[in-house]
């Protein structure tokens, strides 16, 4: 069969732009790091900030500028967070996450554009924030980071909501691509044996489709490597959450927000891992050197459901002058608690089980347990659950979660409503003034 | 009523009595091992008793309904609860009733598989249903012998014709739309064969040869017909349901002949399961949905789309823009509405519902 010639020469540019433009993308970031002038260290109650966030943003950086390239030269997947991104990485795809773009709009504070005409279309402004911010992205062609590759496959997984599975079903209309799913029953107690049975026989289904897109059999001693490269960076990545134990943490729970990143988008990839151990060590120095994400640490809180991304530095700042330092978060420890369960020697059945025993997916008493383990280890005195419109998996039964947390791990707690993505679902001042109130119960 | 039924159900017939949250459970399956089903649905109104609190407001009515009607010792008549995986926020109420407070008997669930239909789902289906048969028995229900499950499949099948009869011959049905679906919904606690008493006698009494209803007919799709003074509101303003797609309702009539098919009785019960129509909390199948729907339409000679869904229920939500994408193209009136399982219809959707109607009436009189 002859090869498609223009297949061929987007190929050779997805080749260029990874192994000569990256790199020059690389050389730029680090010129202007180091010739830009050093700013005096800033008053405020942050302590120094972390060397490698320049790193984060060059990964980042790196990951989305080759995206560009990669359709018609590469597989193409559109990911969840949840789903077994190893099958598709062994496979050769390039990856894309929604979600994770999602929360670049967020940041950006992109969705009430986004989401407007979607919204005159008949989308309710109840739905999740990240789908309507995507799916606005998709049918504006707006991002902030350039352009996205167009998918081959849309690869979902249910163990985080059920929200996605209708938000990738609008993708794969608009795209006119194949939606693979991994079906996760919810696990109330223990995970039965026919629901395991089930996502393994999924799994099975899932390859089959895969194969088909990308053109390509599975290696499976690839996907072995590919699994022991996942369960390394998962490693590192809880050494690096872990680092939150000691006081002064050496960084915040918002931090920690930001470099989820790479666990998410590029599990099982080599530079994430890299990325973890170079982060992981400069946490390391941190804590020998006593340097903390405050200047001054006086109260250590946890942080539950996902961030508020278009306030997280108004709010991370609000927190930090009165010395409150978030230390955990259930959300950023979910990509610890699942990814290190797959083995290499029994693939689908620990893959089955890892990816059903997600946070999200299992009960209130587990989600509780987690939550007392984490006020235990990291020695906190509070915690603010984000009560999430935009997420009402995370945020069911987080009224009963409060009283049970106050009772028995003996810390207070705030319950905060607001939407992880759109600003329009925020009451600044009415939140900052629970907020307020919150830190003044301390004392 | 509801209660003194179910009293009389278990003391007079010795059988278990399960309260059911929406939306489909595997009802053949209940009556197979004995076991009454009682829908809850809310009910509807305000929350009542302090745990209404306990879920926040923008959490669908149903559920916090649910949770508070049950916490307040609502269901108490009923042996345990059977919540099958519906939605987010009904797989959150089925760990926090039991687990965190609210109800103390057994909470049995039953897992339908998400997405399109696949050799893995139907496999899934087969499995959970033995599962729940299992836990049924658990707490006190027999075993279903084949044949019991093949008579109760059998049972079910003759109430999805009759309903499938009296919904697509609505325009011969001489009852209004709250008569009719006061008889219809009787179906969520009635033993089934009371309900087939009923439903063959609403048949030969009220179904006629000719059209009876010369009101402006209209579809629906959505929810469940809460509150019942939508119903009449329609009525009042010249308008009846002429296609019926309501999740409690239409949703759940089983048509065609899947169920019917010859094999063994868990995969008839499977297929009962599979085959009833799309349902964006099941199969998520989009397209599948649509063509569904518009064949009602055309059907029933509908002359305009009422989409009423409960205020933050994203399955059907995310639907909507399709919905009215595909009947605006065809040149069909939509209104969509929302309610939050109020017990009143609100003035504003009062309002809404009459307009709409006088706008399907001028444009019948136009055509």
């Amino acid at each position: 069969m002859k090869p498609d010639p223009s297949a061929v020469g987007r190929r050779a540019r997805y080749e260029v732009a990874k192994r000569v433009g990256s790199p020059l993308l690389d050389a730029a970031s680090l010129l202007r790091r180091t010739t830009r002038k050093k700013k005096p260290p800033h008053p405020g109650p942050f302590g120094p900030p972390l060397a490698c966030t320049g790193a984060l943003k060059d990964l980042m950086t790196r990951h989305y500028f080759e995206g560009r390239y990669a359709d018609g030269a590469v597989p193409v997947a559109w990911v969840t967070s949840g789903f077994p991104v190893e099958v598709l990485r062994a496979l050769g795809y390039h990856t894309v996450y929604p979600e994770n773009h999602a929360a670049l709009l967020s940041v950006s504070r992109l969705v009430p554009e986004l989401s407007g005409p979607l919204e005159a279309e008949g989308y309710a402004r109840d739905l999740c924030g990240y789908a309507r911010a995507d799916i606005g992205s998709v049918a504006s062609g707006k991002t902030p980071v350039g352009r996205l590759p167009k998918p081959d496959l849309l690869a979902c997984c249910t163990n985080i909501c059920q929200t996605v599975l209708y938000w990738y079903r609008d993708l794969a209309a608009r795209f006119r691509v194949p939606l693979v799913l991994i079906d996760t029953p919810f696990v109330y107690g223990a995970p039965q044996p026919h629901h395991l049975a089930y996502v393994r026989d999924q799994l099975g289904e899932v390859i089959d489709v895969a194969e088909r897109v990308a053109k390509r059999r599975l290696d499976w001693g690839h996907l072995r490597e590919v699994v022991k490269t996942a369960r390394e960076g998962t490693e590192l990545w809880g050494e690096c959450l872990r680092a939150g134990t000691h006081t002064p943490s050496p960084w915040t729970g918002f931090d920690s927000f930001f470099h989820l990143a790479p666990i998410v988008t590029l599990r099982g990839s080599e530079a994430c891992n890299a990325y973890y151990r170079t982060l992981r060590d400069e946490l390391r120095h941190r804590v020998k050197a006593g340097i903390g994400g405050l200047v001054e640490e006086r109260y250590r809180l946890m942080w539950d459901n996902l961030p508020v991304w278009f306030n997280v530095r108004e709010m991370s700042t609000l927190l930090a002058e009165g010395g409150f330092n978030f230390v955990c978060t259930t959300y950023t420890n979910a990509w610890y608690e699942a990814g290190r369960r797959v083995e290499a020697d029994d693939l689908m059945g620990s893959a089955a089980l890892a990816y059903t025993r997600i946070l999200l997916n299992e009960d209130l008493p587990s989600k509780l347990a987690l939550m007392k383990r984490l006020a235990t280890d990291y020695d906190v005195q509070g915690a603010v659950l984000h009560s999430d419109r935009s997420c009402k998996p995370y945020s069911i039964g987080q009224i009963d979660l409060k009283e049970r947390l106050q009772r028995d791990s003996g810390i207070r707690v705030l319950l905060l409503e607001a939407c992880h993505a759109d600003p329009r679902a925020w009451a600044k001042e009415q939140a900052e003034a629970r907020l307020h109130a919150f830190m003044e119960t301390f004392g | 009523m509801r209660n003194a039924y179910i009293r009389d159900q278990r003391e007079r017939h010795r059988r278990l009595a399960v309260a059911v949250l929406p939306i489909l459970a595997p009802r053949p399956l209940l009556t197979a091992m004995n076991v009454l089903g009682v829908e809850l649905w809310g009910p509807p109104g305000a929350p009542r008793g302090h745990d209404a609190g306990r879920l926040q407001a923008y959490v669908c009515g149903l559920v916090r309904n649910a949770l508070a009607f049950v916490a307040s010792g609502g269901a108490d008549v009923a042996d345990a609860l059977l919540v099958p995986h519906t939605c987010d926020s009904l797989q959150g109420f089925a760990t926090l009733a039991p687990d965190f407070g609210g109800w103390g008997k057994p909470v049995l669930r039953f897992q339908h598989p998400k997405g399109p239909a696949r050799p893995s789902a139907t496999r899934f289906v087969q499995a959970e249903l033995r599962f729940l048969a299992t836990e049924l028995v658990r707490i006190g229900a027999r075993w279903p012998a084949d044949t019991q499950l093949h008579e109760a499949i059998a049972l079910h099948r003759r109430i999805d014709a009759l309903r499938a009869e009296l919904l697509d011959q609505r325009a011969r049905v001489d009852l209004d739309d709250v008569a009719l679906y006061a008889l219809l919904r009787r179906g969520e606690w009635l033993w089934p064969e009371d309900h087939l008493a009923e439903l063959e006698g609403a048949k030969q009494q009220h179904l006629g040869d000719c059209a009876v209803q010369h009101g402006v007919p209209l579809m629906v799709t959505g929810y469940v017909p809460e509150p019942a003074g939508l119903l009449a509101t329609l009525g009042e303003a010249g308008a009846y349901v002429a296609g019926d797609d309501w999740a409690a309702v239409g949703r759940r009539v089983l048509r065609g002949p899947a169920g019917d098919v010859d094999g063994p009785a868990w995969e008839r019960l499977a297929a009962w399961l599979q085959g009833m129509p799309p349902c964006p909390t099941r199969t998520a199948d989009q397209p599948a949905r649509i063509a569904h729907l518009w064949s009602i339409f055309e059907r029933s000679g509908a002359r305009g789309l009422l989409i009423h869904t409960v205020k933050f229920c994203e399955p059907e939500l995310f639907d909507v823009p399709a919905i009215r994408r595909h009947f605006a193209a065809h040149n069909v009136p939509v209104l969509h509405v929302e309610s939050e399982l109020e017990a009143v219809l609100s003035g504003q959707t009062t309002t809404r519902l009459e307009a709409f109607v006088e706008t399907l009436t001028r444009r019948k009189e136009a055509s």
